[in-house]
């Protein structure tokens, strides 16, 4: 607990700081609001129709592709710190749960590979054409 | 403990906003060097003629924000709207509750609990370091998303989009790049990592230019710098996502972009030039007196301005890209050198010590070198038609 508390310690002044200069800001600004002020900013021009509008499809693509690369990338991690750290995969061999240090690199590239075959998938079927 | 928790975070906080403060002058004078204008060197002490080269202005500046009208259109969804640039910020300033900003203090017995040395760093032993960083700087897309859905503003709207899309592509180079890095030290921790460079004198940057390419230009889009700074683009969406902002909240967008440039050179630093490391200065054990205590911070610090400066550089000599060119650039040259990289850097680092022996790093520096100009080379070669500026037709 001692370990995370100044990280929590640390958000909460943040937030306390970030609060504080939007009350800053709310206090001592002037308020001289017309209509024309409170119309949305449009390069002069009467707005028209409604922002909430269908936008292209394109971007839910590539959040899908995101979400897909970034959560594969996290199962990497944990393997990467592992490979190096004292209580790791050798640690592991030597109490006996794995059997060889070959072993888990070659199912780590039979996973990365996996990953390089779904990118050329995507980008065979156009998800990063951008026209 | 507390009380040192509270100091720490106490001179960090302070610290960043007043260089990010000063920082924008410095750029402001860098964008006047490059432009031939003189620029900001009037605001120094008031009511007198005493100039100081205008180191005033970021407090003018800062003055003149709180005073500006507070006005909120009356189309916005006001509680997102107040949050998004609170969210920002604070995700930018609480990252670096994980980054070192020095070394260690030595032990000083005559004060009460200084019978251990001092990190430097607020939450020191914090095993998943870098994910942390990650983590909250993902957190930043959620001020720039809700800046522009609650903006009610279609030019808001459509920088909030290209923001999004920009910056979670962005993410996954960044996550690649520092894989090398990890998988050398076997830790997480950036004061691991810098002791791993320290203890062997070879900074990251030598053995892994292909790593510090992908992460380097994947932390320049994260922060949204000018050749990435598309969520802006002054010249298309008027100000992009914070059209609708201003006074202080505007700042609290300006202030957390720039505080992501300088996470973003905090991370170069450490993951790649060896942190406060110098060769023969610093020394490299836990072990420090208070000589090398200042110098490593002296040290790190240096090497913190000199990127930003290069970062600045950048900014006011290269011009936009497209969107389609960016979005080119993240997911078929940056990811795929990436990948690149990490396949490189996992059979070094499994295979290396076991095949060369004491000729390791020799081995692992010639073949990063030897892949990472290779694949710049096949990268630049494969995509020269789709960087050209003529209009995509199918």
């Amino acid at each position: 607990m001692s370990l995370v508390l100044p990280l929590f310690l640390f958000a909460l002044c943040t937030f306390g700081l970030t609060a504080a200069l939007l009350a800053a800001g709310v206090l001592f600004g002037p308020r001289r609001s017309t209509r024309v002020k409170e119309m949305p900013y449009e390069s002069g021009m009467n707005p028209i129709h409604d922002t909430r509008r269908r936008f292209d499809i394109r971007f839910h693509l590539v959040a899908i592709a995101f979400l897909v690369f970034d959560v594969e990338l996290l199962f990497v991690y944990p393997w990467a710190v592992a490979a190096r750290h004292p209580e790791g995969v050798d640690a592991a061999i030597g109490a006996g749960d794995v059997v060889s240090r070959d072993l888990v690199f070659g199912g780590v590239m039979v996973f990365l590979v996996l990953l390089v075959v779904g990118l050329i998938y995507d980008w065979r079927k156009g998800v990063f054409r951008w026209r | 403990m507390l009380l040192e928790a509270l100091i720490k975070i106490a001179i960090l906080i302070g610290g960043l906003m007043t260089a990010a403060a000063y920082l924008v002058l410095v750029e402001r004078w860098m964008a006047a060097w490059i432009q031939g204008r003189i620029g900001p060197n009037r605001v120094g002490v008031p009511l007198t003629r005493i100039r100081l080269f205008g180191l005033g202005q970021p407090i003018a500046d800062g003055l003149k924000f709180i005073l500006k009208e507070e006005y909120v259109p009356a189309h916005v969804d006001k509680w997102l709207y107040y949050l998004a640039p609170m969210a920002i910020l604070t995700a930018a300033l609480a990252a670096f509750a994980v980054i070192p900003f020095g070394s260690v203090l030595p032990p000083d017995v005559s004060f009460p609990g200084g019978e251990e040395p001092i990190q430097l760093v607020v939450a020191p032993g914090i095993d998943v370091g870098m994910l942390y960083v990650f983590a909250l700087s993902s957190m930043a897309i959620y001020g720039v998303t809700l800046g522009g859905w609650a903006s009610n503003n279609k030019y808001s709207f459509l920088g909030g989009l290209r923001s999004s899309a920009q910056l979670i592509a962005y993410e996954i180079p960044l996550g690649l790049g520092i894989l090398g890095v990890v998988l050398m030290t076997g830790s997480l921790r950036l004061e691991e990592i810098i002791g791993a460079q320290a203890q062997s004198g070879l900074w990251f940057a030598f053995s892994q230019p292909l790593g510090l390419l992908v992460f380097s230009v994947a932390a320049c889009a994260e922060a949204g710098r000018l050749p990435f700074d598309l969520p802006e683009a002054e010249q298309e969406l008027v100000g992009g996502y914070h059209t609708e902002y201003a006074g202080m909240k505007l700042m609290m967008y300006l202030v957390g972009e720039f505080l992501h440039m300088i996470t973003a050179a905090f991370l170069i630093v450490i993951l790649f030039f060896g942190g406060w490391h110098l060769w023969g200065v610093t020394g490299s054990s836990n072990d420090v007196n208070w000589f090398q205590a200042i110098a490593r911070i002296l040290v790190l610090v240096t090497k913190i301005l000199l990127v930003v400066l290069l970062f600045m550089l950048v900014r006011w000599s290269w011009p936009r890209f497209r969107f389609d060119q960016l979005m080119a650039l993240a997911w078929k040259v940056m990811l795929p050198l990436g990948l690149v990289h990490l396949f490189t850097m996992a059979v070094l680092s499994e295979y290396a010590e076991r095949w060369a022996g004491g000729a390791a790093p020799w081995v692992i520096v010639g073949v990063g070198w030897l892949v990472a100009v290779a694949a710049c080379l096949v990268a630049g070669t494969l995509t020269a038609v789709s960087t050209g500026n003529q209009a995509i037709r199918e």
